[in-house]
């Protein structure tokens, strides 16, 4: 879907980004990830052509991106950034309708759109639409600035830390929203954070840089059981790296069958990450937890042991979303 | 008169229920104005304090509101050619093309409003000969300044992150200028519109000088034949002719948000 290949970008001196090969497959969500000036936005912007790279070449179809025009380009690649760059003069509803009206949609399809998208978002249509965007909070504003990123349904979505400068709190909840759109719209998404929780959350693929380079890419419980190197360990999260495995991993996947030993009064959904249920037992001094489902049926149970892998999960299976999309 | 500082983001307009009285005070300003042209002679007693030998206390060798027609249309010319040309040199160089011009055009604007328009019009006068002309030209020049400085101000102000969106969005060069840029950065141009037609009602009464016929030939005249009524008639004016067109512009600009 987009193909990078050996790409770099020069400015004067310095390279910025330096001979990046990089295959994202369509409905995938490539998280790039790094230390500041390391490239990320850079190679972000080179897709849409925000930046011209200097050598190499992208492709997004099998077509390279030069032999687009422009605006063409842009108009088919949805795009939303930290600072949101929503026009201060335009109401929510028509900052959303932008792209749809560049494209010269009827007017009576941009409003039905517009609308589609705000509820798709959490955003009341009657509370919001006529809004300018100096009256909504920080997380509106990112939600408004995604609407307006994904108005005319395109296949391709960057998104550059959107989340960026929101609280823990509004900036989970926003990417819960995220995963759940990705699992029912499934976009291919360019992705860039400096926050590795955020990336391990999000990524089908992780892509780490350093100084313009891609130093390891795969799959986040790729990386994290086989790091390339130290710089990649650490930006992990070092010895947190078990946490953040864990993280990732759902409950359901180590549980045990129901035995005849009464429930243990200490429960845990089925749904949650193995992280959670390990907090669990820590807070609660229990060896031991029953499994419930979502009405509170006790399913199975889960033994520390297990949690921690005594009897060797090593690959990455298990993965799908959807128990990341339900917590 | 520095007016740039007026910020580019625009809140919800909600006051529509009081634009009739928005447009109170620049009616009231100009009702003054037309009853003083009108009503000079009725102030005789007034000026006759100031000016107890004079024969004559009231001007009386043009209609002021001819002289206020005229002083009208030197600035109005001026500030249309002003604007027209201000505005698009600075659009010019703010586009990548004329980038290269930028430095240049926004040490001139800040130059040049340092150089007196006397003096302007000294130099334009042997070049253009005596009247209505040179005039035009000297308020052009002088009136040009704060419309160039204050649209470059508005263009290159924008957020940075609105900017990156416009384009990122995919808008061309000319739909990101027409409905972004332009309209953002209005309310700044539109400041420097207001200080240069301000300023410039005032500098054009100095045409009398050279010939060309307006509010300044009463001062003018006054100072020639030590008339002090006189003058105090062209400075009234002036003055009520600059409140009426500096409230008019006030309204125009768009409420500051909350
Ligand atoms: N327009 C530009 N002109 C010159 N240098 C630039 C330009 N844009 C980026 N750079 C440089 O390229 C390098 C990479 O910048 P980039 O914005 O891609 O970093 P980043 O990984 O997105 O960092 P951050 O996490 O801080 O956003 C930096 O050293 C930066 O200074
Ligand atoms: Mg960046």
């Amino acid at each position: 879907m987009i193909e990078l290949m050996q790409v770099s970008k020069r400015f004067g001196d310095a390279l910025a980004v330096d001979d990046v090969s990089l295959n994202i497959a369509r409905g995938e969500l490539c998280v790039l990830i790094g230390t500041s000036g390391c490239g990320k936005s850079t190679t972000l912007r080179m897709i849409n052509r925000l930046i011209e790279h200097s050598a190499g070449e992208i492709h997004l179809e099998g077509q390279p991106v030069r032999e687009f025009r422009e605006e063409v380009l842009r108009r088919r690649i949805g795009y939303a950034i930290q600072s949101t760059g929503l026009f201060p003069h335009w109401t929510v509803a028509r900052n959303i309708g932008l792209v749809p009206g560049l494209l010269k949609w009827p007017r009576a399809r941009i409003r039905e759109r517009v609308e589609e998208l705000m509820a798709l978002l959490g955003l009341e249509v009657a509370e919001f639409a006529d809004k300018y965007p100096s009256q909504l909070s920080g997380g509106q504003a990112q939600r408004v600035g995604v609407a307006r990123a994904l108005a005319a349904d395109p296949d391709i979505l960057l998104m550059d830390e959107p989340f960026g400068a929101l609280d823990p709190i509004t900036r989970e909840s926003l990417q819960d929203e995220l995963i759940r759109l990705q699992a029912r719209l499934n976009k291919t998404i360019v992705f860039v954070t400096h926050d590795m929780d955020e990336a391990l959350r999000l990524a089908d693929r992780l892509v780490v840089m350093n100084q313009g380079r891609i130093i390891q890419q795969g799959h986040p419980l790729e990386l994290l059981r086989r790091p390339a190197d130290g710089f990649v360990e650490s930006l992990l999260g070092g010895e947190d790296r078990g946490l953040k495995e864990a993280a990732l991993l759902p409950v359901s996947q180590r549980m045990v069958a129901l035995d005849d030993a009464p429930p243990d009064e200490q429960q845990v959904a089925q749904h949650a990450t193995l992280r959670e249920a390990l907090s669990i037992m820590l807070w609660r001094h229990t060896e031991r937890l029953t499994v419930v489902d979502e009405a509170g049926r006790p399913v199975g149970q889960l033994y520390l042991a297990q949690l921690v892998g005594i009897n060797g999960e090593a690959s990455g299976r298990g993965h799908d979303r959807h128990h990341r999309a339900a917590g | 008169m520095n007016h740039t500082a007026s910020t580019a983001t625009r809140s919800s307009p909600c006051a529509n229920g009081s634009a009739a009285r928005r447009w109170l005070a620049p009616l009231a300003w100009l009702l003054l104005l037309t009853y003083a042209c009108w009503g000079m002679p009725w102030l005789e007693p007034l000026f006759r304090l100031v000016e107890p030998d004079s024969r004559d206390v009231i001007y009386a060798r043009a209609d002021f509101f001819l002289l206020l027609g005229r002083h009208m249309l030197v600035v109005g010319v001026a500030a249309l050619l002003a604007i027209g040309i201000g505005v698009a040199a600075a659009i010019a160089v703010t586009r990548p093309a004329g980038r290269d011009f930028l430095p240049m055009v926004s040490q001139l604007a800040s130059m040049g409003q340092t150089f007196p328009p006397v003096a302007v019009l000294a130099l334009a006068v042997p070049v253009l000969g005596f009247g209505t002309l040179p005039v035009i030209v000297a308020l052009l020049l002088y009136g040009l300044l704060p419309i160039v400085r204050n649209t470059l101000a508005g263009l290159e102000g924008i957020d940075g992150g609105v900017a990156e969106a416009a384009r990122g969005m995919g808008m061309t060069g000319g739909q990101r200028l027409l409905r972004v840029e332009l309209p953002l950065a209005a309310p700044i141009i539109l400041a420097g519109i207001r200080t240069s037609v301000t300023i410039n009602i005032a500098t054009a009464a100095i045409g009398s000088t050279v010939g060309a016929s307006n509010l300044g030939d009463p001062i003018i005249s006054g100072i020639v034949n030590g008339n002090i009524a006189y003058v105090l008639q062209g400075a009234l004016l002036i003055g009520l002719l600059a409140l009426s067109v500096d409230s008019l512009f006030a309204r125009l600009q768009p409420a500051s948000p909350q």
